[in-house]
């Protein structure tokens, strides 16, 4: 008997489903007593020190606001989740943040579990404005824009150089054939060189790779290498490579050469070639808004994670906190509860409607094209010349 | 001919590394008959303890302290995870071995944190040598597993406790007959291939001086199919395999078309191998009895 | 009627019923507008494909006794083909049910004809050659996804895949985990599943007695890889982008773990396990942050090891007789063990020796009657 009752039941319940439909959706924010900022990013593994950097650079931004009587009295609260540059762990972070009232959100810090977030925050309509995932369909949808410059576009600005600087010559590459932002803006690069400029290039897939002999010795006459890879491999390379390439060698990389300065036991001065990178940041600047800020990032937290990915963040939240100041003042209402969605159409109506943030760390003038690309002036910033 | 050169230096000394591991591997499978999955990560201790030791700043001591905490590891991991399990299924063994492998893996990122450490061993410097720049470490890698390879060919074969290991493995029930000491043999196999591993870690930190929780997962991998490549139970199968290997993946890092599936490939010719040729090059048939 | 329901053997079908009843309780709650939140979909659909895959690969190592270390990889081939079918389908017939069907049909039909292929090493090696096969295997396939074109699987930046109507996946993810159930507790309670386990148990002796081995090795690995497949596609569904990062050795191992915790050869210890690892791993994902997360490996790598040698240690085989988790559950509820009824759920694979050695065959009619000279006398030789 007890069985034709449970099927009964299940049943039930199985028909139940066709009937009903799901119902909207629900504001988590509505006990919220500050604006609730969201980020995910890599707190441990071999990219801890870029989310490490972005969630400090973030507090001290949010803490100098709450400082300053906040947007109109009330306060901002950053939330963090690790997410150990895994895109599996994205659901689990996201859901978690924005179940716990997140407002509106800095995404994700690198582009692999970013790529997973711009599609989570797109269903719920939350606003993100990324401080480093510089992946090219990272501000695809309509809710998400970059702080950095895209991949695509850090491989043109690359390629356009070295179609200046290196015509008829035979440049070598080195590049994570696996990995988004590696080969991202390599192909990019590729696309954009002269057909003058011959490339060698080579590639390395184990994440955990640390000998990269054979890459260095397919290298090795090259005077020039484009390196579009993160940090630690980075480090790695030039440790094995300097006493094989040319002492006047340039290693070029993009913004996840980053940090490579401050790394734990690497000398950068004991590479003899030149470093250059490029940058929206310069760590070494004597004077303006970034000389403040370092001056502030270091006090707080030491020079060992200082990079532009903190200082973008930083630029991340006072952008984010003066477009919906002028929102206000255009008139617009931002109560404390205000649901993630709601924030959103405010958010996305500034950002399109020509938004520009001024003065900041990582540029003067930073205004936003419609596709969520960010539109600043890239510097190139030599990290050391050749001894 | 300069890029022949060079590419096999490099081959020979990556292989040397391979070999150095596969050797560990193969002295272990051949005696316990197990396949020691936590054997890779024994290299990373290794690493690790040369990187503590480091501090005091004298490269010897920290090889010697490295290869003495790795023996007393392999010992400690064989006497508490492996021995109980002695008659047990072989799938049992296996398991506990990843499990062992895991437990080192996320020991090491709680004591030394998930970063890479950076640790100069020793900077032994390069030559040049026909046109060529040759690091040097990469000459003492490979000299260092010719010597250890052939001094562990002399011990097996002329030494009391080397021919009471080739018994073992032959046969336990008939070695435990003759009066061999057939657990405390396999304690000494640990030993050693704990020792090899520790110098295996040596030379990772002088290829590249910088060391993390999975340094040894992935050589700890290809040294096994280095091993089974030459003949699982043979120790010149393992430096014929080690070093193949080597050579495989260099070549192929080399060709740009097929760079990014180095690791498909060599695992592609594991597969082909143990198919065609079980036994590797090197290896003995066995009879499975019944 | 009422005499079939007599005869009906509960402990058979409480897992269908147990899964079946969550299913629908949760169902109803989504869909008559009890809200539930993203993070309990996206749990239990985690849940579903742990589950899924848990089942599957209990097949070949509880079952077959051949220890598979790349069943992530068959994961990976249902959730890139998978996930290709339906975003090439998702234009014509839109990202509903008929879509999510044929998906899972074409990746579960190619991860077997995988699992075929790597069923075929499974016929000439065992043990450890074998899962070190399979680990390969894992591997090629991570790699060569990893390096496709941008059109074709996405490469390096994942396959964009759509996503199914997370309030409804939930409900199609735990049917999944019926038929699985369904499939595989079936095929193992038949004689084509008993078998199975006495290849494992002993593979000459198995052969010996007329049973085709090559048929049932490969039967084991091509079911198993179908549904990993299909947990693939699943989780293509579940998520935008399939990432082939995730479907490494680390991945297979943790399905090991589920396998290994819930005890070799129980199905339902392998559901239990899965549910409860997916919802720990959800759980201090957001409590253990930091370099503490690394705990969470950690334990399991622990527990992993004092599980395995508790229950395989020969040494321990009295201890375990006399304590152990069914003699408890006896002990609580008061009640007999009757040594008649066939457990046949519960495989004693840990009683059962993989091999006779020749000689202790041979020693049984050699044995002398005296029990005492059995024992092995300790130095003293022919003394008396």
């Amino acid at each position: 008997m007890k069985l034709t009752k449970i099927l009964a039941l299940a049943l039930c319940a199985v028909m139940a489903l066709g009937t009903l439909a799901g119902c909207g959706s629900v504001n988590y924010a509505e006990n919220n007593t500050e604006y609730v900022i969201g980020v995910s990013g890599p707190l441990t593994g071999s990219a801890a020190m870029y989310g490490v950097a972005v969630v400090n650079a973030a507090q001290i931004a949010v803490d100098e606001i709450n400082a300053a009587g906040g947007l109109n009295g009330v306060m901002f609260k950053l939330v963090s989740t690790d997410d150990m540059n895994d895109a599996t762990k994205i659901s689990t972070n996201y859901s978690s943040m924005f179940e716990g009232g997140m407002q509106i959100s800095l995404g994700t810090v690198t582009t692999q579990p970013g790529l997973e977030f711009k599609n989570l925050s797109a269903d719920d309509n939350v606003f993100f404005l990324t401080p480093s995932a510089s992946g090219d369909k990272i501000p695809e949808n309509k809710n998400g824009y970059q702080m950095c410059f895209a991949d695509g576009n850090q491989g043109k600005v690359a390629a356009d150089f070295v179609n200046a600087n290196y015509a008829n010559t035979t440049i070598g590459v080195f590049y994570k054939s696996d990995e988004a932002y590696s080969k991202g803006i390599y192909d990019q690069f590729k696309a954009n060189l002269d057909a003058s400029v011959k490339v060698v290039e080579t590639t390395f897939t184990d994440a955990n790779a640390t000998d990269f002999s054979t890459q260095i010795d397919t290298l090795k006459s090259c005077s020039f290498i484009f390196m579009p890879i993160y940090y630690t491999p980075a480090s790695l390379f030039m440790t094995q490579a300097k006493d094989i390439l040319a002492k006047k060698a340039v290693y070029y990389g993009c913004d996840g050469f980053d940090g490579i300065d401050n790394i734990e036991g690497f000398d950068i001065k004991s590479i003899p070639q030149a470093v250059t990178m490029l940058s929206h940041f310069n760590s070494k600047a004597t004077e303006g808004p970034a000389k403040e800020f370092i001056d502030k990032y270091v006090a707080k937290y030491g020079k060992d994670t200082l990079n532009q990915f903190g200082a973008s963040a930083y630029d991340c939240v006072y952008a984010i906190y003066g477009a919906m100041q002028k929102a206000i003042s255009e008139g617009k209402e931002i109560p404390v509860t205000i649901s993630a969605s709601d924030l959103c159409d405010i958010m996305m109506e500034q950002f399109e409607g020509g938004y520009t943030y001024e003065n900041g760390v990582t540029g003067e003038k930073i205004a936003w094209e419609k596709s969520g690309y960010v539109n600043k002036s890239a510097i190139q910033y030599v990290i050391k010349e050749a001894k | 001919m300069e890029l022949i050169l060079s590419t096999l230096i490099n081959g020979l000394s990556l292989g040397g590394i391979y070999a150095m591991i596969a050797l560990g591997y193969t002295m272990v499978y051949g005696i316990a008959k197990m396949l020691n999955f936590a054997h890779g990560d024994i290299i990373m201790v290794g690493g690790y303890t040369i990187y503590v030791f480091m501090a005091f700043g004298n490269p010897v001591l920290a090889v010697a302290m490295a290869v003495f905490f790795c023996v007393l590891l392999g010992i400690t991991v064989e006497k508490v995870a492996y021995k109980p399990l002695r008659g047990a299924s072989p799938l049992a063994v296996l398991i506990t071995a990843i499990g062992v492998s895991y437990l080192l893996q996320s020991l090491a990122q709680i004591v030394f944190g998930s970063a890479n450490k950076m640790v100069m061993v020793y900077d032994f410097g390069s030559v040049s040598f026909l046109g060529v720049t040759l690091q040097m470490s990469a000459i003492v890698t490979l000299a260092v597993t010719v010597a250890v390879m052939a001094a562990l060919t002399l011990f097996v074969k002329y030494t009391r406790l080397g021919r009471a290991m080739v018994a073992v493995s032959e046969d336990k029930g008939a070695a435990q007959l003759m009066g061999i000491n057939v657990n405390g043999i396999i304690t000494i196999t640990f030993a050693i291939g704990s020792a090899l591993a520790a110098l295996a870690g040596l030379f990772y930190l002088l290829k590249a001086p910088s060391i993390s929780s999975t340094l040894g997962a992935m050589p700890g991998i290809k040294a096994f199919t280095a091993a089974v490549i030459g003949g699982i139970g043979s120790i010149p199968g393992a430096m014929l395999g080690g070093i193949l290997l080597g050579m495989v993946e260099c070549i192929s890092y080399k060709i740009t078309a097929i760079a990014p599936y180095t690791d498909a490939i060599e695992f592609s010719i594991l597969i082909i191998i143990l198919l065609v040729r079980p036994t590797g090059f090197l290896g003995k048939k066995r009879r499975e009895k019944v | 009627m009422m005499n079939k329901l007599k005869n009906f053997r509960w402990n058979h079908y409480i897992n269908y019923i147990v899964i079946g009843i969550l299913t629908a309780v949760f169902s109803v709650i989504s869909l008559t507008g009890g809200h539930l939140s993203s993070s309990m979909l996206f749990l239990l659909e985690k849940i579903a494909i742990s589950v899924i895959l848990a089942v599957s690969l209990s097949l070949v190592v509880g079952f077959l006794g051949e220890l598979s270390l790349g069943h992530a990889g068959f994961m990976c081939v249902g959730a890139y083909l998978g996930g290709k079918v339906s975003a090439l389908l998702a234009d014509s017939l839109g990202d509903g049910v008929l879509n999510l069907i044929i998906s899972l049909v074409v990746g579960g039909c190619i991860a077997a004809v995988c699992g075929v292929i790597i069923g075929i090493p499974a016929l000439r090696l065992r043990g450890d050659y074998l899962a070190i096969v399979t680990l390969a295997f894992g591997e090629i396939v991570k790699s060569l996804f990893q390096n496709t074109s941008d059109e074709s699987f996405g490469g390096a930046l994942g396959l964009e895949t759509p996503r199914f109507d997370k309030q409804y996946l939930f409900i199609w993810a735990f049917l999944l985990v019926l038929l699985t159930l369904a499939v595989i507790q079936n095929l193992i309670r038949s004689s084509h599943g008993r078998a199975i386990t006495a290849i494992r148990d002993n593979e000459i002796a198995a052969r010996a007695s007329g049973i085709n081995v090559t048929k049932y090795k490969l039967l084991a690995f091509t079911v198993s890889a179908f549904f990993a497949g299909i947990a693939g596609v699943l989780y293509s569904f579940s998520n935008y982008t399939v990432q082939s990062a995730k479907f490494g050795y680390n991945y297979s191992i943790e399905i090991l773990v589920m396998v290994v915790l819930g005890g070799m050869g129980s199905i339902n210890g392998s559901i239990i396990a899965a549910a409860l690892i997916t919802f720990l791993n959800t759980k201090l994902a957001t409590i253990l942050t930091g370099d503490l997360a690394v705990l969470q490996n950690f334990f399991y790598a622990l527990i992993l090891i004092v599980i395995v040698v508790y229950n395989n240690a020969p040494a321990l085989k009295n201890f375990r007789d006399r304590y152990n988790i069914q003699v408890l559950l006896h002990k609580i509820s008061g009640l007999r063990k009757d040594p008649s009824r066939i457990t046949d759920d519960r495989a004693k694979w840990d009683v059962v020796p993989t091999k006779i050695e020749m000689n202790e065959i041979l020693s049984i009619d050699m044995k002398p009657q005296n029990t005492r000279a059995d024992k092995p006398d300790k130095g003293n030789g022919g003394k008396r």
